[in-house]
């Protein structure tokens, strides 16, 4: 229980193999050091996890957590997150996702759920205030996504598979009506447990600390969202989509496996032809106010449309400008269950191996109409698809060609191309879960796409990685769309880009970074009420916690370095924060010597902004974010990781 | 003077329902008299057919993002040549 305000004070522990269900320890001590969502399932893994230990063993807990704000009415806090040891890394990945099954697990009266062991047989576990049910998933298992929602539709809060899942596709995910907890395999995970479903009701709320403030809050965040011109206007009127021909302008669209930033028939697969020729309508999470989400017609169907990750890497980065068929492609991988991303750079480097006629996969740069039995072989682990199902850096390990496998720590890169935004670029490198953007910290929103901040300088991009991480990290903690800390940014300087007072604003911009991350620093000097963020005045109203801007970069420097250790114990190599050598060594543009990523410079700032050595957190850096660890099993990790293999 | 095509991206062409216009004038600061007389024909055309239209913004150097044949372009005195392509966009976000 808890004497918290906003939490439900009770983490559920499912055990597969035994079917038996009870409570896990969670006390107050915990939620104020970690907050919630990603950074509290690290703190649980962090403390869970041995050396030995592998995605698909028994052992591997999924912790699916939810927010202090989750529930509590405050716009776009319908997240949750899904944390385990990914398949496709061997390392710690965490997955967030928009769709309802957090709300419905908080109703349940649960603020995460654990789930371990292995179902015989396939299981659907259902979720209530006072039972786990234990249902045999014998019929729902070899369906669709779709299919299977569809036969748990009585069911308010869904998590399901699809065959990738099932087949134990490496980057397989996990679905919640249409939204996606899409990265790092989740789904496999959840295959390799025979675990094809997740359901959840209850009708608790949380108690809110101070309703009236938060309910006067919220009208204001609302406002505040509706206004901004990101997420009141850009995202609801292209969704994500929008950037492609943003990132074309700015050279950072990932053309041909990242060999390009820069693709001639961009058009074709815009956000602006999808608006102008294939939208349906705008959709959105559950107490989303930015609406995002595109749904489109694909044959008789309206299905959800393509992001823009997906129309960047199944358009410009295989050479084809066929909106249709990403269309399409979008629907048919949302049905066998497979992350998009991941999925669509196997592709792209198996293409690439094809051509520089190292191994054929039959697939080939720009030819598209075998691509649909390419998912289904992938998904189904049929044929060549089989090697595609394994990742990028397996193939690599297999073919060869590692310099343009493009993926960090063995994750697939986002569709955003590096060496025109070389702090995005660092970002990759460093995520801990591997090639996202997100999790990267998305730099890119300063480096061109939002703001015009130099985006080939390495200077102040290290600090401003690590403030941008730790942000985007307390805000997924929060139960908070991270589209939410975009507004963090004041409108004028994203509303008038060539006003002088912005361009002066931006030329200061990369010093902020180190003056931030200072206060994260000194706690009790940083009170800064910052009515841009409103989600540190909306966890102190909605929990009765004490909260300042110093004390979410906090809670987001805790994810960030239990994370990190994390995958130091699981393996993970001293300096292993590293890029494709595509990317760091070969020029985008051959005239111009600042078009590839920096690395090494911004990292060995980084590191030391971070207190970390080699890309691993030291002792005491650790000790002084509470993070706890038995010293000898400490240096045993470190010692593992710095030797040479 | 100089034959330009002009291009709009993003909020601008979704609020303006420009995609592309072919202009004759000599600087990049010109672009945005013409641009905007055309914007404000094509708004009083669809207003007949959709009276609750709202009216775009005028686009204005401040608050535009230009591309000239592929190149950041700040400066709104930039001469022009004949075949080129301005792309006009307003800055964005995503994920």
């Amino acid at each position: 229980m808890t004497s918290l305000k906003g939490y439900m004070g009770r983490v559920l522990m499912i055990d597969l193999s035994k079917r038996t269900f009870g409570e896990f320890p969670w006390t107050d001590k915990d939620r104020k050091r970690t907050l919630g969502g990603k950074i509290m399932a690290a703190d649980i893994l962090l403390h869970h996890i041995t050396p030995e230990m592998q995605a698909f063993d028994e052992d591997n807990w999924l912790v699916i957590t939810t927010g202090p704000l989750t529930g509590t009415g405050c716009p776009n806090t319908s997240r949750f997150n899904i944390s385990t040891i990914s398949p496709l890394t061997n390392i710690l990945t965490s997955s967030n996702c928009g769709g309802d099954f957090g709300l419905t697990l908080k109703r349940a009266g649960y603020d995460a759920a654990i789930i371990t062991g292995k179902s015989e047989t396939p299981v659907h576990v259902h979720i209530t205030t006072d039972n786990v049910e234990f249902l045999d998933a014998s019929e729902l298992w070899g369906t669709k996504t779709g299919e299977a929602q569809e036969k748990l539709k009585h069911y308010p809060g869904r998590l399901v598979i699809g065959p990738a899942g099932e087949n134990k596709v490496l980057y397989a995910c996990v679905f919640s009506n249409d939204r996606t907890a899409g990265r790092g395999g989740v789904g496999a995970v959840f295959g390799s447990k025979n675990l094809k479903a997740v359901t959840a009701f209850g009708t608790k709320l949380p108690e809110i600390f101070d309703e009236q403030a938060l309910r006067e809050l919220n009208v204001k965040w609302i406002k505040t969202l509706q206004n901004h011109p990101l997420t009141g206007r850009q995202l609801p009127k292209l969704g994500t989509a929008g950037l492609v021909s943003q990132m074309q302008a700015h050279s950072i669209l990932a053309t041909k496996n990242f060999s390009a930033g820069r693709y001639d028939g961009f058009e074709k697969v815009s956000g602006e032809e999808l608006a102008e020729h294939h939208l349906v309508s705008n959709a959105a999470c559950t107490t989303c106010v930015i609406r995002c989400a595109r749904m489109c017609k694909v044959g008789e169907k309206i299905v959800k449309g393509p992001e823009l990750e997906t129309l960047g890497l199944l358009g410009p980065n295989i050479l084809n400008d066929n909106i249709e068929a990403i269309l399409r492609w979008n629907y048919e991988l949302d049905e066998l269950g497979m992350d998009t991303i991941s999925c669509a750079g196997s592709v792209a480097f198996a293409m690439e191996l094809a051509e520089k006629g190292v191994h054929d996969f039959g697939v080939h740069f720009g030819q598209i109409d075998n691509l649909s039995q390419m998912f289904e072989d992938i998904a189904y682990r049929r044929g060549e698809g089989n090697l595609l199902a394994d990742g990028s850096r397996r193939m690599s390990q297999q073919f060869g060609g590692k310099e343009y496998a493009i993926h960090a720590k063995g994750m697939e890169l986002a569709a955003y191309e590096p060496r025109h935004a070389v702090g995005h670029g660092l970002g990759y490198a460093t995520a801990n879960r591997g090639g996202c953007h997100l999790n990267a910290g998305y730099l890119v929103v300063l480096e061109g796409l939002g703001l015009d901040v130099d985006s080939l300088t390495h200077h102040g991009k290290a600090a401003l990685a690590i403030m941008l991480q730790n942000l985007m990290e307390a805000v997924s903690g929060c139960g908070s769309c991270l589209f939410t800390s975009y507004a963090v940014f004041p409108g004028f300087l994203v509303d008038k880009p060539n006003w002088f007072v912005t361009k002066a604003i931006l030329a200061v911009f990369p010093y902020v970074g180190p003056i931030v991350n200072l206060l994260s620093h000194f706690t009790k000097v940083a009170q800064i009420p910052l009515p841009l963020l409103p989600h540190i005045k909306a966890v102190h109203l909605a929990t009765g916690m004490r909260t300042t801007v110093a004390s979410m970069l906090t809670w987001g420097a805790y994810g960030y370095n239990a994370e990190r250790i994390s995958n130091i114990i699981l393996g993970q190599k001293a300096d292993a924060d590293t890029l494709p050598k595509r990317l760091t060594d070969e020029l985008q543009d051959p005239n111009n010597p600042r078009t590839k990523v920096p690395l090494d410079k911004m990292r060995k700032v980084y590191y030391r902004g971070r207190g970390w050595k080699h890309g691993i957190p030291t002792y005491h850096r650790l000790k002084t974010l509470g993070i706890v660890l038995d010293k000898k099993y400490y240096d045993e990790a470190v010692a593992r990781a710095m030797r040479k293999d | 003077m100089a034959n330009v095509t002009v291009k709009l991206f993003g909020v601008l062409r979704m609020d303006t329902h420009l995609a592309k216009e072919t202009l004759n004038i000599e600087k990049v600061g010109d672009l945005f008299d013409s641009i905007n007389r055309t914007i404000d024909k094509r708004y009083q055309e669809n207003l007949a057919e959709n009276p609750a239209l709202e009216k775009p913004e005028k686009l204005a150097f401040k608050h535009v993002v230009l591309f000239v044949n592929g190149e950041r372009c700040t400066k709104k005195g930039r001469k022009l040549a004949d075949g080129d392509e301005i792309w006009v966009l307003s800055p964005a976000s995503g994920g």
